[in-house]
């Protein structure tokens, strides 16, 4: 990873001195979000204790809320820099802030983009994997009505990779097209969120290193005036190595993963019905298998956009002797209105109600249920 | 040992009324006509369908293979409302929003903004591939209207 983001760095410093009359443009977006839930469970951890009720809101940067006011699980900024080299070529890097890493900034994406024609564009670096419809922008608060894409999907603790895209415009029929097919590898040294679970159930490790390699797929998406249907398939190898506090390193059995999904909107009148559906396979042992979807309806009334979202995940064991749909299982119901009071910025405020399904005594039952209201804005610039 | 039964408050009923208020709110806007503008040279045939797939950046050349360089009105204008409104079908926020999609993935680069009318039309008339709207009052000889709403 390291020598490729030094690949990139050089690549851009090399092509940057060339251009001094390089068009450079400065754009961002931020959201300062509260937010806390109300009462408390038994911890499904640590039977006859209570606790506090949690609602993850982002589960990659362990962004928590519990019975406190807390701004720092979902605020942040993001500074984006367009270099125009001409030549249809441009660099793009994007500073990202978050109030889960104490608002230290760290260059979350950058990439070089080479508009080939008027159909293909190609792109390499380092940017979000595109796994579910909202994974590319699942950040960019403005872009989307709700207060997040539902956390209980967006679970997984790899977000990003180093890659290369192939991108190619086309016409069929009256509808707009997109065929983007990608390639990468994402090696997460120190990976916060599996970090957190081991220390959740009881480990003392010093860290957790996760890798996806060659992480191989498309996105089709086709756009008409009032609807947008993308579908998602990709593939990749999977380790993980955790190390422990005297240096032992215990690696995991690899395994390959695919993703499947189909997502999008339709607007029919003044109402937007937004969906995603989604399937992980691995060919591990157990055939462990991760159905998810969503749904939401949002009402368009002037700059008011009031919804509603239901979100569900589900694991399952297919190949146990005991094959079982009832480990980790919960969804998401929430309510909440945006509200568009400036042209580069709105407010919203969102109530959610988590509800745990998993089986207890197979110990992934471990997020309890949680009633949640945020609120805060969204902007761009 | 006595199950205590934890504390629960009730955000519902509050959320409740926060809907029910915003439902009031019902506002009528009345449109000035938009005059969409091109170079007068520019002799491409684009009809309002076109129009809208250009400004929603998913057509990026003209017939000739000329690049197309949208134009906006500054941000907050009633042009620029208007435009979304009859062009686009979706309020200004929903656009932004749609392009905030776009900018912050490195899929499109949303159009331009120019400040006032007259800098839109002085700009139009000195670019070959640039398009943009107008207040229908404000046109001059100095472009080619190619669509009104």
């Amino acid at each position: 990873m390291k020598l490729f983001k030094v690949l990139t760095m050089l690549i851009a410093t090399i092509v940057l001195p060339h251009s001094v009359f390089a068009d450079v443009t400065f754009s961002g977006y931020g959201s300062i979000i509260a937010g806390k839930t109300f009462g408390t469970v038994d911890d499904p951890l640590n039977p006859g204790e209570t606790r506090d009720e949690i609602l993850t809101a982002d589960f990659y940067d362990v962004g928590q809320y519990d019975n406190d006011i807390k701004f720092t699980p979902e605020s942040l900024f993001a500074l984006q820099a367009l270099v125009d080299l001409g030549d249809d070529l441009k660099f793009t890097a994007q500073l990202v802030a978050k109030g889960t890493d104490d608002f230290e900034p760290e260059f979350d994406w950058y990439y070089l983009t080479y508009q080939v024609n008027d159909s293909w564009s190609v792109m390499a670096g380092r940017r979000n994997i595109p796994m579910y419809y909202y994974s590319e922008f699942s950040e960019v608060g403005y872009a989307y009505p709700w207060m997040r894409p539902p956390s209980n999907l967006y679970w997984w603790q790899v977000t990003q990779f180093n890659g290369f895209h192939a991108s190619y415009d086309f016409e069929l029929g009256d509808y707009s097209n997109n065929l983007t097919f990608f390639y990468g590898n994402e090696n997460s040294y120190d990976n916060k969120e599996m970090l957190f679970y081991d220390e959740l159930f009881g480990g003392n490790a010093r860290s957790v290193d996760e890798f996806w390699s060659d992480i191989l797929g498309f996105n089709w998406s086709i756009a008409g005036d009032d609807f947008e249907v993308r579908f998602v398939y990709f593939q990749n190898d999977r380790d993980r190595t955790t190390t422990a506090q005297d240096g032992t390193e215990t690696d995991s059995v690899p395994f390959d993963q695919q993703f499947l999904g189909v997502g999008g909107y339709y607007n029919f009148n003044q109402f937007t019905f937004l969906f995603d559906w989604n399937q992980v396979e691995y060919d591990d042992a157990v055939g462990t298998e991760y159905p998810t979807y969503l749904v939401s309806l949002v009402y368009n009334i002037d700059d008011f956009q009031p919804y509603v979202v239901y979100s569900k995940a589900d694991h399952e064991q297919t190949k146990t002797a005991a094959a079982t749909k009832d480990l980790e299982e919960h969804y998401v119901l929430g309510f909440g209105v945006r509200y568009n009071f400036h042209p580069s910025a709105s407010f919203k405020i969102q109530y959610d109600k988590f509800v745990e399904q998993g089986e207890e005594s197979t110990g992934w039952a471990y997020h309890g249920d949680a009633r949640a209201l945020a609120l805060g804005i969204d902007f761009i610039f | 040992m006595e199950k205590i039964q934890p504390k629960r408050n009730k955000p519902e009923k509050l959320i409740g009324l926060i809907f029910a208020s915003l439902f009031i709110f019902i506002s009528n806007i009345a449109f000035a006509e938009i005059a969409v503008i091109v170079h007068p040279e520019n002799s491409s045939s684009l009809d309002k369908k076109a129009i809208k797939k250009i400004f929603m950046g998913k057509t990026k050349k003209f017939a000739n293979g000329n690049v197309i360089l949208p134009m906006n009105a500054s941000k907050g204008a009633p042009s620029r409302d208007n435009f979304n409104e009859l062009a686009i079908g979706r309020t200004t926020a929903q656009v932004n929003a749609y392009w905030s999609k776009l900018v912050f993935t490195g899929k499109g680069t949303m159009p331009r903004e120019l400040t006032s009318d007259a800098e839109i039309i002085a700009t139009v008339s000195a670019n070959k591939g640039a398009i943009s709207y107008v207040d229908a009052s404000a046109v001059t000889d100095a472009v080619k209207v190619i669509a009104t709403y």
